[in-house]
């Protein structure tokens, strides 16, 4: 238990230790440590509520299903915009935007889209621009979002000039079908909720979810099929 | 001991979301909490990490003093830090949203916001850690572009950022 706790707070482990050893030797200096951190940590506190609001009004209620389907090869700035819309609006890292550019890939979506996807998947993200204005001020955050989205169009430009369709691995169809539930283990960002909405299927182990039931019947697929679909990483296959 | 006060940004950031939240609850209360509770496990799993940074930051500013960061990520050798400030982002695979508040603190004591800006692009926009991974699901051209794009134009955005300042 305590070693596991260890594992996955590898960060928090080591400064917790920092500080014990502090206070033996120089409890002075922890405090003053204490001190400097408050500042930081009542700043959080007041920002991570509106995070938290703004990320679960976005994952609940943004279409994506809707901007997804606007995609096509000839879609033009249209596309552009759908796919700048569709990563600033989602959450997770930039991993978690792979198999959802392989599925807009597999739709004929262009390669200047799949760059501003992935790109704005993993630097515009909504909420974390909430979070950037409070410790770096609004216009900071403001200039560098400016700056970074003209970016990603010109870079998006060139990696659809330099990268052709042939350059890239076949789109092909899985090969397994009728598999029944596979999870992705390196898109799995390890938030639970498939354990959670289905936990006869789903488990967590060392933070990342696992498959338990891999045959299921058919109306556990069902099951399965919908805890995919809320799958923020869209890490879960069911076929 | 200095506390920050709500300034009018993050309150007008804090009606908005409460706004948007009730209107959300009202016109479907099953889907809004169900969406909540997901968030609460995506984020959930940044607890520790996000503890961890918090206290490192109080670490830093006791034990190294303002000049020392001054000296090292400020105004003087500012090519040479925002490179490595770049690299350093490249190879970290730590949420953005952990990295502000230790950013922030930094700037706060005296460090130049180049270095600053660049280590926070390449943070997310770069990923040496995922590029197998990018590079299976894309193929290397695209990995190899799009990653080293995103490193060249992280610097020229820090610079930018710098001369507008």
């Amino acid at each position: 238990m305590l070693a596991g706790f260890l594992r996955k707070n590898k960060l928090l482990s080591l400064v917790a230790t920092i500080y014990i050893v502090l206070l033996i030797t120089l409890p002075g200096k922890a405090i003053e440590a204490v001190q400097n951190s408050m500042y930081y940590v009542m700043e959080m506190l007041m920002i991570m509520p509106v995070v938290f609001i703004l990320t679960s009004i976005i994952e609940g209620w943004i279409p994506k299903k809707a901007i997804i389907s606007g995609f096509g090869e000839g879609s033009g700035i249209k596309g552009n915009i759908l796919a700048f819309l569709l990563g600033s609006f989602s959450a997770g890292p930039i991993y978690a935007a792979f198999p959802v550019c392989k599925m807009l890939l597999a739709k004929g979506a262009g390669i200047a889209n799949v760059v501003i996807v992935l790109s704005t998947w993993a630097v515009v993200k909504v909420p974390m621009l909430a979070n950037e204005a409070k410790f770096l001020g609004p216009k900071f955050m403001a200039t560098r979002w400016a700056l970074t989205t003209v970016s990603i169009f010109i870079m998006a430009y060139i990696v659809a000039k330099q990268v052709k369709r042939k350059d890239m691995p076949m789109v092909e169809e899985t090969a397994e079908t009728g598999k029944g539930v596979r999870i992705a283990a390196e898109c799995c960002a390890g938030c639970g909720v498939c354990a959670k909405l289905s936990p006869m299927i789903f488990t967590m182990s060392d933070g990342k979810a696992r498959v338990i039931l891999e045959t299921p019947n058919p109306k556990q697929k069902q099951k399965a099929q919908a805890t995919a679909e809320r799958c923020p990483a869209k890490a879960i296959q069911v076929d | 001991m200095r506390l920050p006060k709500m300034d009018p940004f993050t309150l007008s950031l804090w009606v908005i979301a409460l706004i948007a939240l009730l209107f959300f609850l009202a016109k479907d209360r099953k889907r809004t909490l169900g969406s909540m509770q997901m968030t609460k496990g995506m984020m959930g799993g940044l607890l520790g990490e996000l503890t961890g940074i918090l206290f490192l930051i109080g670490l830093i500013l006791t034990f190294v003093p303002p000049e020392t960061i001054k000296a090292g990520l400020g105004q003087s050798n500012v090519v040479l830090a925002s490179i490595l400030a770049a690299v350093a982002g490249s190879v970290t695979l730590i949420p953005a949203f952990v990295a502000f508040p230790l950013v922030g603190s930094l700037v706060n004591v005296g460090a130049s916001i180049v270095p600053a800006v660049a280590f926070l692009t390449t943070l997310t926009m770069v990923g040496l850690v995922t590029f197998p991974l990018e590079k299976r699901e894309f193929g290397q051209k695209f990995a190899l572009y799009r990653n080293g794009l995103s490193f060249v134009f992280a610097l020229v955005i820090a610079w930018i950022m710098g001369v507008l300042k």
